[in-house]
């Protein structure tokens, strides 16, 4: 673990968990917050890491909300 | 661990579903399917599922790893733009050891060049807003699952008026080198396991072209084990009922159409370059990205002079057989001697999505599988 530059614990790449930014997957994440003013949901992820991310591609989004998560982009909704 | 995940992980629906495509192969006839994205790679090496499948199954690796694919040449401009005075050049952390032709970016920081790993696109923009008497690059790279990220990155740094905000794109599409693939003389494939996130983002739709111009099944399929099992059974019945059509395995999430907002904001911020470099596969036409005339000024290479020039990738690197799919990593003369993922020769061995580092770390003691 280590800081993400806005102060949120991000995972570092790893191989066992493969890149959670350069490969062509996204991660599932729960909407725990909304930050209307700045148009980003705060997520937490399986294992508890939490990271701001952009909604702007599927709102409306309400806490609770599963979303794929990719660079810091939710890009779909997770069934 | 969250419901969503542990359904398609179930070791017993997995022995069934292997059960089931083991009775529907036909006996003497060998199947070649090729998993696109490196997603798959990864979760194909880390949970064993080619162990699952019976050995006239191959899954072959393809171009679908946004790392691998990146060429020495754009490693070594990205370097040059990290080196101008003032720059903050930040880029995803697997990036950093890409070998140039001149060492890495990491070397480039070892060098002084004030290079730092971001998680998003986002996190560039805060560096810039935080920084803003210095000029912050971000190294943008991926296919139309990260694309969209960087476009609503740069959305907002026009809204916000942020002018020291700069991207170097290196975003490439997925359907001209799976053209470039199938048009290939020295690659025969039976069908295709469709990229899943990719296809949130463009949907099912664009892939038509490989059943209508090629004749071949295309089954998109999500990352789990069970996922990438039900697509590998789906493909072998089209083929075994002598169908060719676009299936869509993942329908929770993809949704066929793809995702309007996010091909809009594409369309608005990036252009098609008539041409870009994928490593060991030369130049392919409009299968790169570019910002566009309104993005112009966030264009890093528009503002700062890069060499541009065309480098060889190695002789002993085979990564562009890896990834068309035409040998396996542990074929290249240099797999896990002199190339490892502590001391890359090539990019395939760099993400954990590369082929060569998803089997050097996960499958490299399965590899004597006889082919019937």
């Amino acid at each position: 673990m280590s800081e993400g530059a806005d102060g949120v614990r991000v995972a570092e790449c790893d191989t066992q968990h493969g890149c959670i930014t350069c490969g062509d997957e996204a991660l599932p994440m729960r909407v725990r917050r909304i930050d209307e003013d700045r148009g980003l949901a705060l997520c937490e992820d399986a294992e508890g890491r939490r990271s701001s991310v952009e909604i702007a591609l599927v709102e409306p989004v309400a806490p609770g909300d599963e979303l794929l998560v990719h660079a810091g982009t939710a890009i779909g909704r997770a069934a | 661990m969250m419901r969503y995940v542990d359904e398609f992980r179930d070791a017993e629906l997995g022995r069934a579903l292997a059960g089931e495509i083991l009775a529907g192969v036909e006996p003497g006839r060998h199947y070649k399917l090729m998993e696109v994205c490196g997603g798959h790679t990864h979760s194909i090496y880390k949970y064993g599922i080619d162990d699952l499948l019976p050995g006239n199954v191959e899954l072959v690796h393809g171009p679908g790893c946004p790392v691998c694919v990146i060429p020495m040449g754009r490693v070594d401009d990205g370097i040059a733009i990290a080196h101008q005075p003032g720059v903050i050049f930040t880029c995803f952390g697997d990036m950093l050891r890409i070998p140039g032709s001149n060492g890495s970016l990491q070397d480039a920081k070892a060098q002084g060049a004030d290079i730092r790993m971001v998680y998003s696109p986002l996190d560039a923009l805060r560096i810039a807003k935080a920084n803003p008497d210095r000029d912050v690059v971000f190294f943008a790279i991926g296919f139309e699952t990260t694309a969209p990220s960087t476009a609503l990155t740069l959305k907002r740094a026009k809204a916000e008026g942020v002018t020291n905000f700069l991207v170097m794109s290196n975003h490439v599409t997925i359907v001209p080198p799976l053209r470039a693939l199938l048009d290939s003389p020295d690659l025969r494939l039976d069908g295709f396991i469709g990229p899943g996130h990719v296809s949130t983002v463009v949907g099912a739709r664009p892939f038509e072209f490989i059943p209508a111009d090629y004749g071949k099944p295309i089954v998109v399929a999500g990352f789990e084990p069970l996922d990438v099992l039900q697509a590998v059974h789906m493909i072998l019945r089209q083929l075994a009922e002598g169908r060719c059509e676009v299936e869509n395995q993942y329908t929770r999430v993809v949704p066929y159409e793809g995702n309007r907002r996010a091909l809009e904001v594409l369309a608005e911020v990036f252009a098609l370059r008539p041409h870009f470099e994928w490593r060991g596969m030369g130049f392919i036409s409009q299968s790169g990205l570019k910002l566009s005339d309104a993005y112009a000024d966030f264009d890093a290479e528009l503002k700062y002079a890069v060499p541009g020039v065309r480098v060889a990738d190695p002789k002993a690197c085979q990564c562009g057989e890896v990834l068309k799919g035409v040998i396996k990593p542990w074929e290249c003369k240099v797999f896990g001697t002199a190339c490892t993922p502590e001391r890359p020769i090539g990019t395939c061995m760099v993400s954990s999505e590369g082929a060569c580092a998803a089997y050097y770390n996960f499958g490299r003691f399965a590899r004597e599988r006889e082919v019937v």
